[in-house]
């Protein structure tokens, strides 16, 4: 372990994680909000929500046996739903399009419901009609959203700031892991490297192992290497003796050429007797040399 | 005016708030299935990776076994989701032999795992193992969506025998921006490291992952999804598929660092594959090189693998018994449910059925 790594003091991983939720709240506000510094309340839609789920509560209470009829019931939460979202949109912050989008369906789901008359008694059937009206609509509409270089602009800035917050609050969590002397993750992952590079290494083996049950490859026997050695010294008498052979060969014919040097120089020595002319001798053992030379080269 | 309506009876609150209970459980604790149920042994293993062989249902007619590559995201039992819905258990029952390489888990001592180990050394293995244990010279690779992309690389670089057939299913090949839909904007190298997320992370978490996958269609998968589920709890409809395509959905594995940089980097962002770019340990990756008979499956509704990705792979390979087959689903709907019984697996089996002899 590095020696600053000793001394640094640990970081507490809590406050690093308050510190990046606030870090990333406000980049997403930021994206949300069209960089504005303006800060748009979305808790004023959920008050005007609850504020109709009171009033429906007194209503129930005012009623005989706390029932009402459900179809009054839905058309003040869509009242209110649409309310909330219509003060949304006119606060203005709403660069992206989606509240605008969600109210125009709003208006769209209410109309369309209105129309056919069929508000119906139990909550979840009236959501599923809610959502079958509106589900396309919105699908589109956020796939317009999240389909844009602006907001992919955001989601890179909120990646660098949750990886760099991440890689911080490791380092932290494993220095002061360290400093208790506990072993870490880093420390398990590296002694399960090991394992598994053992596991390979076993593999091979039996891969190994495998290939000679299979007749891809077969184990020498002391048989097997008895017959080779006796296979080698054959091929090695046969070849020394034919090598020997050729040897004798090349040697007879030599003798052959010397003699017939010999015979020529002779028969020089001869018919010109004249010591002056040594050029002329030179000449005749030179022609004599390279005669030689090509016998023994075709030999 | 406040109208009167009738008092629901005991029974009927009584029933309203178990069906409740019963939603508001798979909402917090998550869904409870029983997947993967095809008898099977595990016949290899290797770090994580499993090989599975299943059990014959039947005797074998064929003597061409099957190996089915998964990606590396999510889990594989997708393709054995339950009885009576499991493209596994159907061939099983058609007679064939059927394997499944299984990725496993990866954990933090992974995360240096790449395309390279993927495809030079767990997926020969597993085909050696394969070959061992169903005593055949020749087999059928079946890849479905990224394990499709490594069986195509892999095909590619180790063409002929023992190599007699190629299937892939919903397998991207082209990631040009324009063919991605939303994928081609989100993987923008612009606004998109994938360095950031693996020096980060380490191996990228499997909610991160599934999160990308999910904005795909955010509407449908996180509300639709819970509109349905309600909706069969309501009116008492069987919950069983609905649960086990939601536990699926719900079990995502970490992508290992070092392939999710590759994926991202070679090929969503820079399009190797389909140039020839790609080098696995020094090999050029040419699908030019695949000469066997190939059959590529895609959906018309696939948002994670569009129909151009996949419809690539045709112009890029030299076999000459080729065939591109489309369905109008999307990229998990095509391999399960009452449409893949109807349409895709037969499909499957008859196109095996004349190659496997």
């Amino acid at each position: 372990m590095p020696e600053e790594a000793n001394t640094r003091k640990p970081m507490d991983p809590a406050k690093l994680w308050k510190q990046w939720y606030d870090t990333s709240s406000r980049v997403w506000s930021n994206v949300m909000d069209g960089e504005k510094e303006t800060y748009v309340d979305p808790y004023g839609m959920y008050q005007s929500w609850l504020k109709s789920v009171g009033e429906a509560q007194e209503q129930m209470k005012g009623s005989s046996l706390g029932m009402m009829d459900p179809k009054v019931v839905w058309q003040q939460w869509f009242e209110a739903m649409i309310e909330g979202w219509r003060n949304a949109a006119q606060m203005g912050a709403d660069p992206l399009g989606l509240t605008t989008h969600w109210l125009e369906m709003m208006e769209e789901a209410r109309a369309k419901m209105q129309a056919e008359g069929n508000f119906p008694a139990d909550p979840f059937t009236f959501f599923k009609q809610w959502y079958d009206a509106t589900n396309d609509a919105w699908a589109k509409a956020i796939g317009e959203v999240i389909g844009t270089e602006k907001f992919m602009e955001g989601v890179g800035r909120f990646l660098e700031s949750y990886t760099s917050f991440h890689r911080t609050f490791r380092h932290a969590s494993e220095e002061y892991f360290r400093n208790l002397q506990l072993p870490t993750r880093s420390d398990l992952a590296r002694v399960a490297e090991l394992v598994v590079a053992l596991e390979e290494k076993v593999d091979r083996i039996e891969d190994v192992f495998e290939d000679f049950e299979d007749g891809q490859a077969h184990l020498a026997t002391s048989e097997t290497v008895a017959g080779l050695e006796e296979q080698l010294e054959r091929v090695e008498g046969k070849v020394v003796e034919g090598l020997a052979k050729r040897l004798d060969q090349v040697e007879s014919k030599l003798d052959k050429v010397l003699a017939a040097l010999k015979k020529i120089e002779a028969k020089d020595q001869a018919e010109s007797p004249r010591p002056t002319n040594t050029g002329s001798r030179k000449a005749v053992k030179k022609n004599a040399n390279q005669q030689s030379d090509s016998i023994t080269e075709r030999s | 005016m406040v109208k009167e309506i009738a008092i629901p009876s005991v029974s009927d609150l009584e029933s309203a708030l178990k069906k409740y209970r019963t939603g508001m459980q798979i909402i917090l604790e998550g869904a409870k299935a029983e997947t993967g149920q095809t008898p099977k042994e595990v016949i290899w293993t290797k770090n994580k990776a499993k090989l599975y062989r299943y059990e014959p249902a039947i005797e074998k007619r064929y003597p061409v076994p099957i190996l089915l590559v998964y990606a590396l995201i999510n889990r594989p039992y997708v393709l054995d989701l339950m009885p009576g819905n499991s493209l596994v258990e159907y061939l099983v029952r058609q007679g064939f032999d059927v394997y499944m390489l299984d990725w496993g888990i990866p954990g933090d001592e992974d995360k240096n795992l790449s395309f390279e180990h993927y495809v030079l050394d767990y997926i020969p293995r597993a085909v050696k193992k394969m070959l061992r244990a169903s005593h055949a010279e020749e087999y059928t690779l079946v890849g479905y969506c990224m394990g499709g992309t490594m069986s195509a690389m892999y095909a590619a670089l180790f063409p002929g025998k023992p190599l007699r057939n190629l299937m892939l299913v919903t397998t991207p090949i082209d990631f040009a921006p324009d063919e991605m839909g939303l994928y081609g904007v989100w993987t923008n190298e612009k606004y998109f490291n994938p360095d950031l997320i693996v020096e980060a992370f380490g191996n990228v978490p499997g909610e991160l992952i599934d999160t990308g996958n999910r904005m795909v269609k955010p509407v449908t998968n996180y509300v639709g999804s819970y509109v349905t589920m309600w909706d069969r709890i309501v009116h008492d409809k069987s919950m069983d598929t609905w649960l086990a395509m939601s536990k699926w959905v719900n079990d995502g594995v970490p992508f290992p660092g070092e392939a999710f940089r590759q994926w991202i980097r070679d090929f969503y962002q820079q399009n190797k594959l389909v140039k020839g770019e790609i080098k696995l340990r020094g090999r050029r990756v040419d699908l030019a090189n695949i000469t066997c008979p190939v059959l590529n499956i895609a959906g018309k509704k696939d948002h994670i693998c569009t129909l151009p990705q996949a419809e690539a792979t045709m112009s890029l390979i030299s076999s000459q018994d080729k065939e591109f087959f489309v369905l109008d689903a999307g990229h998990v709907g095509l391999l399960t449910g009452s449409e893949a019984r109807k349409d895709l697996w037969p499909k499957i089996r008859s196109w095996l059925e004349l190659r496997s002899k």
